[in-house]
């Protein structure tokens, strides 16, 4: 983690130079292009070395500090399955189970066919105490690839459909040969924009909020004086109905709403 | 009607109370002892019912008498009015249930009870127990027995702590019409513990001339001890009905259907059976052997083998098969030094109905203490099997672990990824953490959510739609000649006026006027929609079409027609005349294209 901040600094460093009023020029644009290009390279390297830190950690039986690395790391900004796969690991080792299961299903979120992390989400959603709400079949389904990837083969299928669509409008004579593969990458387009709706309203009109803390009581409303509504442990997975203020109105998996503040859950996108 | 009395009675009693012509003036109280009967079979169970009336007592003393056992009572309470006197009666019944172990002649004490400060006291009961015999073979044969148990055990050898199966048979005649009630009131046995009851599928057969309903019942023993062991007398009370014997009902037919008749009372007995078991051979006796007799299957899963030490490691024993599993344990693990081991849980399953077959699953997690640890030792379990006489050790081979150290070596590798996990099956711990960071992705939106995205997907709606247009265009000026034409025309027109400007500046009157005149033919061809080569001079006065437009228009073509004949005889002008004449044709050409063809 030193070697990272320590190039970016760096980095940052070189960049604020460049733009000084005094150094601007041709040279200078140059030389700050290049530096651009390089540092992704840089941050990248940065990253890993931080992660094999943490990785380190993580094998001496240090999960709290490897935890706390990992953290680190995605709170620059970089994200990577594997990266979130071994934080929720670390968590879950540190005894966090909320913590490991937002871990692992933004890890899932990038990488949703990694059967080691489906495996380790498992583990740890069944040492759950209590209700807790679960992915639904069509969710489970729909959500085999990630949005982006969802979004990118919808637009293959779309572009693909209407370039045949073109072809026969510029070429008329290749009509009845292209007919039967317009209707079938036309069917498909269909399809595969149906789900993807289906991705992105589960994605951006549904959030699920993990329980981070030990216990949690949600309350009639969104004030500490409101009567208790029922309580939900470390790991429950509840669906985010509603926000105001630093509160959040959530639904467990038995039915029950409930409020409960911002700071004892994490809250993910889709359910 | 009933219940209308009763709402009267309860009106009137009202009324009465409220006038005072009642009031729960005490009786002198009373206190009396009663056995619904005097005379019971062994196994079967009498009431002995205390009766105060008048008054609830203070105190009152247990009943009890050598050779009998009295079970817990049970308390009701009654009250009475009676009209005749206007007095309220309140009765008081504890009920206590009378059972012997033995046959004989026993005699209930005297019972004292404190009621009002007053001592009262019952006088003493007798009490038959007859000693409950299986019938005799020959009236079971013979079909005379209404109804009979029959008890057997299979023959052969049993060992200390086999499992078996006693048979009992319930057997009623067809005369003895809703034979129910049927209740098992003794089960001994002598070094035997009976540990499951079932029922079979009922059946019928003829004993002697008569038909007899047989339901069997199997019984699961466990040896516990070697010797003669004893099972029964199995002793069961159960009622049938009879026809009555008033006669009253008439046709039997009718009497089928209101079920008129007596409800008898019966006592039904086994004999006794024995059978010998004789204790486990001494010989050959395995090491790890811990007492299980029966047959029995072994298997063990441990996993995951690839960890770091400290690492949890789940082991997961399964024995099934046919025999009492429940006292199984799994053998000393205490030489296991490599090894920190949690105390194993165990669940037994019965897979069938009577018990027999077991599964037991033990889990026990262990944690490798050292990098040295290089395998999982192999497990072992022994039993004796009464089937054959002999001991069986079923043996799980060693399974190889991959233990490295928690903080000198590298990071675990990707052990999941080689040996993933089945979808089916859930994991025993968490997978380790990955060496590699993998492909690193900004926090960035979706592409979904990005306007960029979204709007680079209106390119191939836009390409579509041009295409469309372009064919749409196409195809209509395939099918119009005349619009084709009217193309044709105006670019030739476009490059014509052209040419006749280079004609003019190089004065070139002779190629100016012939491509003019052509001009003129092609535009008012065009217009007409007949062949350019057919238009003259004449045109202009006989064609209808040309006889509507304006007359200046109409001069102005012949002028022009005029000027293309006389450059034929005589050459003609310069440069600046011939440009005047072809700024006269475009507007003369210009006015024909607003004609309407």
């Amino acid at each position: 983690m030193k070697i990272l901040i320590r190039s970016s600094e760096r980095q940052f460093a070189l960049i604020k130079r460049m733009l000084e009023p005094t150094h601007v020029g041709c040279y200078q644009f140059l030389v700050l292009f290049l530096a651009l290009i390089f540092a992704g390279n840089i941050f990248a390297a940065d990253v890993a070395a931080g992660f094999s830190g943490a990785n380190k950690l993580y094998a001496e039986g240090k999960f709290a500090d490897a935890a706390n690395d990992y953290e680190k790391i995605l709170a620059s900004g970089a994200a990577s399955p594997n990266l979130l796969f071994n934080y929720g690991n670390a968590e879950f080792k540190s005894g966090n189970l909320g913590k490991a299961i937002a871990a692992f299903r933004r890890a899932e979120l990038l990488a949703p066919r990694d059967s080691e992390i489906r495996a380790n989400l498992a583990f740890v959603r069944n040492q759950v105490q209590g209700a807790t709400i679960r992915e639904s079949r069509w969710q489970t389904w729909v959500n085999t690839l990630t949005l982006n990837e969802g979004a990118l083969l919808t637009v293959v299928l779309f572009w693909t459909t209407l370039a045949l669509l073109v072809a026969r409008q510029i070429r008329p004579a290749l009509v009845p040969k292209l007919k039967t593969a317009t209707r079938i990458f036309a069917v498909l387009t269909i399809c595969s924009a149906s789900v993807l709706g289906l991705q992105a309203a589960d994605h951006f009109s549904s959030a699920t909020a993990v329980v981070i803390s030990a216990e949690a009581t949600a309350r009639s409303g969104p004030f500490d004086e409101a009567q208790s509504a029922f309580t939900v442990h470390d790991g429950a997975e509840l669906s985010v109905l509603d926000r105001h203020g630093g509160w959040i109105q959530a639904a467990n998996g038995a039915g029950q709403t409930g409020w409960l503040p911002v700071k004892q859950v994490k809250i993910l996108p889709g359910a | 009607m009933s219940r209308i009395r009763h709402i009267f009675l309860i009106v009137g009693f009202l009324f009465l109370a409220a006038t005072g012509l009642i009031s729960p003036r005490a009786r002198a109280a009373t206190f009396t002892a009663s056995l619904d009967r005097d005379t019971i079979t062994l196994g079967d169970t009498a009431t002995l019912s205390l009766t105060f009336e008048g008054s609830q007592p203070k105190s009152l003393t247990a009943p009890s008498a050598p050779g009998l056992d009295f079970g817990s009572p049970n308390k009701s309470f009654s009250q009475n009015i009676d009209f005749n006197s206007g007095q309220i009666s309140s009765t008081v019944i504890i009920s206590y249930p009378v059972t012997s172990q033995q046959p004989g002649e026993f005699t209930i004490p005297a019972l004292t009870a404190d009621v009002n400060g007053q001592q009262l006291s019952t006088l003493p009961l007798k009490l038959t127990v007859l000693k409950a015999d299986a019938p005799p073979a020959a009236a079971i044969d013979s079909g005379d027995e209404i109804a009979f148990m029959k008890l057997s055990l299979p023959d052969k050898k049993v060992y200390v702590g086999q499992m078996l199966t006693a048979q009992l048979q319930v057997c009623w005649r067809d005369d003895a019409q809703n034979f129910g009630n049927f209740q098992l009131t003794g089960t001994p046995a002598d070094g035997f513990t009976i540990d499951k009851m079932a029922q079979g599928q009922g059946r019928r057969t003829q004993i002697g001339n008569r038909i007899y309903t047989v339901v069997p019942f199997t019984v699961v023993l466990t040896a516990v001890k070697s010797g003669t062991l004893s099972i029964g007398p199995f002793i069961a009370s159960a009622t049938y009905m009879v026809p009555s014997s008033n006669g009253q009902g008439g046709d039997p037919f009718f009497r089928q259907f209101f079920n008129q008749g007596e409800q008898k009372p019966v006592t039904l007995a086994t004999e006794t059976v024995t059978t010998q078991s004789v204790p486990l051979p001494a010989e050959n006796v395995p090491a790890n052997f811990n007492g299980a007799v029966g047959d029995y299957q072994l298997t063990a899963t441990v996993g995951p083998t690839n960890l770091t030490v400290g690492d949890p490691v789940t082991v997961r024993v399964r024995i099934s098969g046919r025999g009492d599993l429940g006292s199984v344990t799994l053998p000393d693990q205490t030489a296991l030094h490599d090894f920190k081991i949690f105390p194993p849980t165990s669940k037994v399953e019965n897979s069938d109905h009577l018990g027999m077959e077991d599964t037991k699953t033990f889990e026990e997690i262990v944690t490798p203490q050292n990098a040295d640890v290089h395998e999982w030792p192999r497990f072992s379990f022994s039993f004796f099997n009464p089937d054959d006489g002999k001991y069986h050790t079923l043996a799980e081979p060693a399974v190889p672990l991959v233990v490295k150290a928690a903080a000198a070596t590298p990071m675990p590798t990707l052990a999941a990824t080689q040996n993933p996990v089945p979808e089916n099956q859930t994991p025993q711990d968490i997978l380790p953490i990955k060496e590699n960071l993998g492909t690193l992705s900004q926090n960035n939106l979706p592409l979904v959510a990005q306007p960029v995205f979204l709007a680079t997907q209106a390119l191939p709606v836009l390409a579509f739609l041009a295409a469309f247009i372009w064919r749409k265009r196409t195809d209509n000026l395939a099918n119009n000649p005349r619009l084709r034409r009217k193309i044709a025309v105006e670019k030739l027109i476009q490059t014509g006026f052209a040419d006749l400007q280079k004609y003019a500046a190089q004065d070139k009157s002779e190629e100016f006027f012939a491509l003019l005149f052509r001009l003129l033919q092609e535009q008012l061809g065009e217009r007409l929609d007949c062949p350019a080569t057919a238009i003259t001079e004449n045109v202009v006065e006989e064609n209808s079409i040309l006889r509507g437009v304006n007359e200046t228009t109409r001069s102005d073509l012949r002028e022009l027609f005029q000027l293309c004949n006389q450059a034929r005889y005589a050459p003609v002008r310069g440069t600046s005349e011939l440009n005047s004449v072809a700024a006269k044709l475009e507007q003369t050409l210009g006015e024909l294209q607003e004609v309407k063809a």
